[in-house]
């Protein structure tokens, strides 16, 4: 009888705890050790890849298409909202936005770099090893393995760069270094050079929801390191897989000059 | 005894007719340059670009007529070279090479770098250790 | 049902282990794969016809071989014309490997028992030399060039030239075979998942062992659909749903791969592999690498970001063509 009744009032403590929002959301994933375990299926839900920075609607490329291309808008994920361009680099940026239609790597296929793949309008796959996490974007197939043990210096510039991961309490923390000057923040013009160094911190806050932090310091475009953040959001559906997007074929005609030329070209 | 060698020596010789090895692992360089056009270069490098899938080594020639022209001669891929101890330092600007390849269908100041080799003849990356990976 | 007789056949012929190893776990308890492998050998994928059914080399033809392999790879060899242009660089540039597999087979291939490709069925066979009719009278023309087989094929525009020119996919994923160089590819094991990153061309093989399906037959990709399952210390890995231009060794979209991985050792193992697709092929092949651990790491091998060749080669062959018509219209 009284077993009943502890039970009743725990379960009255657990509805009132709950109608007041002090009842923990779902658990973190962690592995055997007791660190987060941030496997899985993620993807950013915002317009970053357009334009990082605060930006309305626009149209886009091709009229042809009228509302499937156009721009769309976003609040921006720059903290203090913009972002600090020495003067030399803010012409750059603006040449840069005049010809985001033609300029814009992500227009060749080309692999997009960090933090650019992180919010990208695609899926992306955390897979976490135990010496190594790989990073499985879907854009371009494009791929980061990630040591937990410094590696050493990397022997050239790569598009994704060069990581070191390391864990900071739950937050993963990835230092990247060595990424060539060739990939763009977004479709808007915003770059960089290769002196770039970004550090990523990736901070599970619920088991569905990571929070992901990019700081930016680049002195030769940059007057100071600013930073984006943004919430990532799990896949949780059934079955939910990457699949092959490899953009290749998508560009050629942009690439080898036929473009606008296909039908009846020689 | 004589029949386990003439099977050694059999086995040895049909290594001699067989294909190449496994795979080629890039586009034809058949397709890109000219097998009746080999050319001869000797010169100083300019800047050695370490990427895939091909690196690129771009190197001043001085030509018969004092004039200096600038080429491109596209080599293997630096994952290899980086895997035996190399890196983007490796080949320091104003290296004298010599670049024995063959001359680009597209009319252009390039060739594939068939045989490169250091200005004195000594093989190029002699640093390197071949067995780094093994 | 022949395929998962095979696979027994397979199991039998795996190496007895030692008695006190076993392979470490991944965070969820599964035998770990983790880490960087490579593939790389001078076993050839295919038994040469003379060696009948010859299956493994004594030591002494062992070193015969190797000696013999060594020095036909290497490419510092100079000879003329367009198989020296197709060697392109010097032998530093190449690591196809120096060494037999530590199994001492003469091929890759460990089933039919001649350790060769079965024949083509006679439907596909049809379909490859109407194919290579149409190549031969499209070549007739200029914009043609020679491919590393050897024979001329259209090269003025992409959707012509192959998979690999191209730098959508080499042939070193499905199945996992060795090339001229970096073969190399790194484990990483998550719950439910193993993914597979082949270092040419960074392809990721995400491989569930949660037990979902397969994509619908309608979604073909180029390196297909892999879905594993656990089988003791074996992860068995299935894939299908390919592109019909993924063309495995002549093969078709019909391609459905099984693959089957176990830790041998601290330092090894084993792949084993078997292609059915009988809309191809007469018979499944089955192949066997031992593979070894590398120390890596997997570099970046961004092949389309750098395609400085291909753009190369389409212009050569549209010089060609202007060419031609420019010399015909002026005999007009």
């Amino acid at each position: 009888m009284t077993k009943h009744v502890f039970e009743a009032a725990l379960l009255g403590l657990s509805c009132a705890m709950f109608a007041a929002g002090q009842v923990p959301t779902s658990k973190i994933s962690r592995t055997p050790g007791g660190t987060p375990d941030l496997s899985g299926i993620w993807q950013a839900l915002n317009t970053a890849n357009w334009d990082l920075q605060a930006h309305g609607a626009e149209p886009g490329p091709d009229s042809h298409v009228g509302a499937i291309g156009a721009v769309a808008p976003g609040p921006g994920v720059v903290e203090g909202g913009e972002i600090p361009y020495l003067p030399a680099a803010a012409a750059q940026r603006k040449q840069n936005h005049k010809d985001r239609w033609s300029a814009d790597p992500e227009i060749k296929c080309y692999m997009p770099g960090v933090p650019r793949a992180t919010y990208m309008p695609y899926p992306f796959q955390i897979v976490q090893g135990l010496e190594t996490i790989m990073i499985s974007y879907e854009f371009a197939d494009a791929v980061r393995l990630v040591p937990m043990k410094n590696p050493g210096p990397a022997p050239a510039d790569s598009w994704m760069g060069w990581s070191i991961g390391h864990w900071d309490g739950d937050t993963l923390v990835i230092d990247v270094t060595s990424q060539n000057d060739q990939t763009w923040f977004d479709r808007a013009g915003d770059f960089h050079s290769d002196a770039l160094h970004v550090v990523e911190r990736y901070t599970p806050v619920d088991a569905n929801i990571l929070m992901y932090e990019a700081t930016i310091e680049d002195s030769k475009v940059f007057s100071r390191p600013w930073k984006i953040s943004m919430p990532l959001y799990r896949h949780i559906e059934k079955n939910a897989q990457l699949m092959e997007f490899k953009c290749i074929p998508f560009s050629e005609d942009v690439l080898y000059g036929n473009a606008g030329q296909r039908e009846g070209s020689k | 005894m004589i029949e386990m060698k003439r099977t050694v020596f059999a086995i040895a010789c049909l290594g001699l007719l067989w294909s190449a090895a496994p795979g080629w692992a890039h586009h034809s360089f058949a397709a890109e340059f000219d097998e009746n056009k080999p050319v001869k270069l000797h010169g100083v490098v300019t800047k050695m670009e370490w990427i895939n899938p091909h690196s690129w080594i771009h190197m001043d020639v001085k030509g018969d007529d004092g004039k200096v022209v600038n080429w491109s001669i596209e080599c293997g891929s630096p994952n290899t070279l980086f895997r035996r101890g190399l890196n983007k330092d490796s080949l320091p600007v104003g290296t004298e090479i010599n670049v024995d390849g063959y001359l680009a269908k597209d009319g252009e100041n390039k060739a594939n770098g068939r045989d490169v080799t250091l200005g004195d003849g000594r093989k190029l990356f002699l640093g390197a250790n071949p067995d780094a990976d093994k | 049902m022949m395929v998962r007789f095979l696979g027994i056949v397979l199991l039998g012929l795996l190496p007895a282990f030692g008695q006190n190893w076993t392979a470490p776990r991944t965070s969820d308890g599964h035998p770990s794969f983790e880490g960087i492998w490579t593939n790389k050998t001078i076993t050839p994928m295919e038994r040469p016809k003379d060696l009948g059914d010859k299956a493994f080399f004594t030591p002494e033809e062992a070193k015969a071989y190797t000696q013999a392999a060594r020095e036909r790879n290497n490419k510092d060899q100079r000879g003329g014309g367009v198989r020296d242009v197709l060697y392109a660089y010097n032998d530093f540039w190449w690591d196809s490997g120096t060494k037999l597999l530590s199994n001492m087979r003469t091929s890759i291939i460990v089933d039919p028992p001649d350790g060769r490709i079965p024949p083509l069925t006679a439907h596909r066979l049809a379909q490859l030399q109407e194919q290579a009719e149409a190549i031969k009278i499209r070549c007739k023309q200029p914009g043609c060039a020679i491919a590393n087989s050897g024979q001329l094929s259209p090269s003025d525009k992409p959707e012509e030239l192959d998979l690999m020119t191209r730098c959508i996919s080499f042939g070193t994923v499905v199945p996992m075979m060795p090339s001229a160089y970096n073969n190399d590819y790194q484990i990483v094991q998550g719950p439910g998942m193993v993914a597979i990153d082949t270092e040419m061309v960074h392809d990721v093989r995400r491989i569930p062992t949660d037990g979902s399906p397969h994509l619908p037959p309608s979604v073909r990709e180029w390196i297909g659909d892999p879905r594993g399952h656990w089988e003791g210390e074996t992860l068995v890995v299935d894939s299908t749903n390919f592109k019909g231009e993924t063309r495995v060794r002549g093969g078709d979209e019909n391609l459905h791969l099984i693959e089957r991985f176990t830790r041998t050792g601290p330092d090894t193992l084993l792949y084993q592999f078997t292609v059915d697709d009988p809309t191809a092929f007469t018979k499944p092949w089955s192949g066997e690498i031992p593979m070894t651990k590398t120390e890596g790491p997997v570099y970046e091998y961004a092949c389309h970001e750098g395609n400085i060749g291909m753009k190369d080669i389409i212009a050569a062959a549209k010089a060609d063509e202007k060419k031609a018509a420019e010399q015909a219209a002026g005999k007009k």
